[in-house]
């Protein structure tokens, strides 16, 4: 490595120097000839120039290390391990101390050799590594202590973008045909709603349910993943991506989470309307159902969506009656704890609905203490 | 010695460790080595002698191990448990002493 | 640590630095001063076989300012281990008014490093400084005070024209060594091929190790591919009369015993010489006579460096 200089480069910043300002268009280059783009939400790169050339680069966002090059001919040079050991140092600034990232199964081996373990693989596609040997199992550690016995245990993953009637129909019927039903929130920060709003929304909503005791309300990990962060950068095929995902997700549920809480059903909303998701929907079948020697199948149950005035109700449209100040149509699509939450919630991204209305109390349902706002911010997910 | 935020040291070259510390509940130790068929127990002690000797008591410590010797090793953990806590260096308790 | 630089018959007096300070053909050679980032955990891994006379753990240039602390660590551990603690080791550290020179002193002493080696020694009053901080590091750590050794780097117009009071500063510096890089930046000078513009820094800083009794190490030669060029710096410097060459890369080491090794017929005459001495000696004779003429003092000295070189480094071809 005498002749190759590492360094990193945040995008946004002010460059200071000609080589700097020479960056961007240099990185865009390198993954531009890798077959690769420029994804936004790298906020950190780790670059490797050998006499002033760009010969590697590897892109940090989130915990996840991403659209990683490197120049072929200089794949003796352990380019990988001065990239990483630079964008861990990144990382650790940032407060982030595990990392994982999806790569194309030929590369599994060299991230092997910097410490990263193989968590699932999807089809040759894709394989997901994190580099804490022990993560998962401390994370089972966690989950296990809201393990509860019972009969039928079932799952429900959701984004709840926001908590509606339509995820409220789904919960309960899982609730009747089970026990126990887990709830988990997906994790991920890109949605209208942040992860704790989203979180709270669901547990106030089911609090007020007669059901309220069969939920164990669970937040996101990065073990549950949501289509929305993950990666696609090195999958050209939108289809790959969709089985990729699906495939990596729905193994992870069922090797690494559903046996630690006894699962054996999995409750999940028909799709009408979004052909991504009734695809992930078909191949939750495949990974769940199969027969696998040390994993336990899990039944799928698909529930027919709850509908509201003839058309099936979705977060979607949940979230246009908001932007579109209809709260009087909100109320027909939202639990009273989600409307209450709404009204009062200060403006995000959108314009400010227009006018306070007048309040609906079509459902029964105890109303939001004003800080409970605050509450669910606090919540970690 | 109180781990007060994340730190990192080392590289992954041939020949070095790097060693990840965040601060815990209890101290565990988390070892992956390139030469684990021989060397990983003997890593392991190394890793938590120093973290003794340093009086880390709650810490995640985690080591990906690229052959590196002890003394590097020792001195890989002593950088991360440097630059994870408050406290000033004392070089008579990381050099008093055989080692 | 060993006691290269300390052979028994030598003794520590300020008062007398002459060769005698140490008795330097008596100590094995010293042409190699390899530098080794302390910084790179696989090369103090491994350096220590390339053979050089005396290896530095760089502090300094080598090592990144976020990898200071990390470096001094290694640097320390090493010192400490087999097989750098049986060896003659240097430490160059951060510069004395860097925020890093306290605690790599502090660790590097305590840690038995033989030789510190500081950066920009442009005056006696440096040497002064780093000495009254030495003596009282070895007080706190009780190790024997004055058993830190120092090498001055001799970087720019001013330690050029300083260098004789550098080393006459403290019974504690043992060499001098010439730093070309921003000797030159200071100079407002620019590289030659043939080294001119270093003629003038190379004899001031010569005359001013000798004449203090302290070995003296040239420049780097920067460009490891050009093996022509560095052989052909290291006669000049030889001839001249330095001790040695800084060196950055352990390819080099080879070239440059080579070029200090003697021949076979020199050797022969130098062992001719070191027997009549001894004969001399042993007979109570006050002259040394080989081949029926007076051999002096510094000749016998050659003789038993050349002799010395040769046991490190076997002959060479004649040419």
């Amino acid at each position: 490595m005498d002749d190759i200089v590492i360094t990193s480069w945040a995008p946004g910043s002010d460059p200071v120097d000609p080589v700097d300002q020479a960056v961007p268009a240099a990185v865009a280059g390198l993954l531009e000839r890798a077959g690769l783009g420029l994804e936004a939400d790298v906020e950190v790169w780790a670059l490797a120039r050998r006499d002033g050339r760009l010969v590697g680069c590897m892109g940090l966002a989130g915990d996840l290390v991403k659209d990683v090059v490197v120049d072929q001919g200089l794949r003796g040079h352990n380019l990988m391990a001065g990239l990483l050991t630079e964008l861990r140092h990144q990382a650790v600034a940032r407060g982030r101390t595990r990392l994982s990232c999806y790569t194309r199964p030929s590369l599994a081996a060299v991230f092997a050799s910097l410490g990263f373990r193989a968590l699932a693989q999807a089809d040759g596609l894709a394989v997901l590594m994190e580099d804490d040997p022990r993560g998962v199992e401390r994370y089972q550690a966690d989950l296990a202590a809201s393990r509860r016995e019972g009969e039928r245990i079932a799952a429900v993953v959701l984004n709840a973008n926001p908590f509606s009637l339509g995820h409220q129909h789904l919960l309960r019927l899982a609730a009747r045909d089970c026990d126990l039903v887990h709830v988990f929130v997906l994790g991920e920060d890109r949605s209208q709603f942040s992860p704790a709003e989203r979180f709270a929304l669901v547990r106030d909503g089911l609090a007020a349910l007669p059901e309220h005791d069969r939920f164990v309300l669970h937040p996101g990990s990065r073990y549950i993943v949501s289509r929305l962060t993950f990666p696609q950068y090195f999958l050209k095929d939108q289809a790959d991506i969709a089985r990729a995902h699906a495939g990596i997700d729905l193994q992870l549920f069922r090797q690494r989470v559903a046996p630690v809480l006894g699962i054996r059903h999995r409750f999940v909303g028909s799709e009408p309307t979004s052909r991504i998701t009734a695809h992930y929907n078909q191949e939750m079948r495949r990974w769940l159902q199969s027969p696998q020697a040390d994993w336990p199948t899990i039944e799928v149950h698909q529930v027919e969506r709850l509908e509201v005035g003839g058309r099936p109700v979705s977060a979607t449209r949940v979230r246009q009656a908001l932007a579109a100040g209809r709260f009087d149509q909100l109320a027909e699509l939202v639990p009273a704890t989600t409307w209450d939450y709404l009204v009062r919630r200060p403006p995000r991204a959108e314009p400010a609905p227009l006018g306070p209305p007048a309040p609906p109390r079509r459902q029964g349902g105890r109303s939001q203490p004003p800080d409970d706002h605050r509450q669910a911010k606090e919540l970690s997910c | 010695m109180l781990i007060s935020r994340p730190a990192v040291a080392g590289t992954l070259e041939s020949g070095d460790a790097t060693v990840r510390i965040t601060p815990h509940d209890s101290l565990e130790v988390v070892v992956t080595s390139s030469v684990e068929a021989q060397y990983g127990d003997a890593v392991r002690r190394v890793v938590r002698q120093t973290l003794e000797g340093l009086g880390v008591a709650r810490a995640l410590v985690t080591v990906t191990d690229k052959g590196a010797l002890d003394y590097a090793l020792r001195a890989r953990v002593e950088a991360a448990v440097m630059r994870a806590g408050d406290e000033p260096v004392d070089w008579d308790v990381l050099i008093g002493g055989e080692r | 640590m060993t006691d290269v630089l300390n052979p028994p018959a030598a003794t520590l007096d300020a008062a007398q630095p002459a060769w005698g300070k140490y008795d330097q053909a008596a100590a094995p050679p010293h042409r190699s001063a390899l530098f080794v980032p302390a910084s790179n955990a696989a090369m103090l891994a491994t350096a220590w076989v390339y053979g050089a006379d005396l290896y530095m753990f760089d502090l300094e240039d080598a090592v990144a300012l976020r990898e200071k602390d990390s470096a001094r660590l290694l640097a320390i551990n090493a010192l400490t281990s087999y097989p750098w603690r049986d060896m003659a080791v240097a430490v160059r550290v951060n510069g004395i008014d860097t925020p890093f020179f306290a605690d790599d002193l502090q660790a590097v002493v305590r840690a038995g490093a033989d030789m510190v080696r500081l950066p920009m020694t442009d005056s006696a009053e440096l040497v002064h400084r780093l000495d009254a901080e030495l003596t009282a590091i070895e007080r706190a750590c009780s190790r024997p005070v004055g058993s830190t050794k120092v090498i001055a780097a001799i970087e720019s117009a001013a330690g050029v024209v300083n260098a004789s009071a550098i080393a006459l500063a403290s019974p504690r510096v043992v060499a001098i060594a010439l730093a070309g890089f921003d000797y030159l930046l200071d100079m407002g000078a620019e590289p030659t091929q043939d080294g001119s513009e270093l003629f003038y820094a190379r004899c001031a800083v010569l005359h001013a190790a000798r004449a203090a009794g302290v070995w003296c190490y040239d420049v780097v030669w920067g460009d490891v591919d050009d093996e022509a060029g560095f052989r052909a710096e290291v006669e000049l410097v030889k001839h001249l009369g330095f001790d040695g060459k800084t060196l950055v890369n352990p390819r080099q080491i080879p070239w440059l015993h080579e070029a200090y090794s003697p021949t076979a017929a020199e050797l022969a005459r130098a062992e001719r010489v070191v027997r009549a001495a001894e004969a001399a000696r042993d007979r109570g004779l006050g002259v040394i006579a080989v081949d029926g003429k007076m051999v002096d003092g510094p000749i016998v000295q050659a003789a038993r460096r050349a002799i010395a070189y040769a046991a490190a480094s076997g002959v060479r071809e004649d040419r």
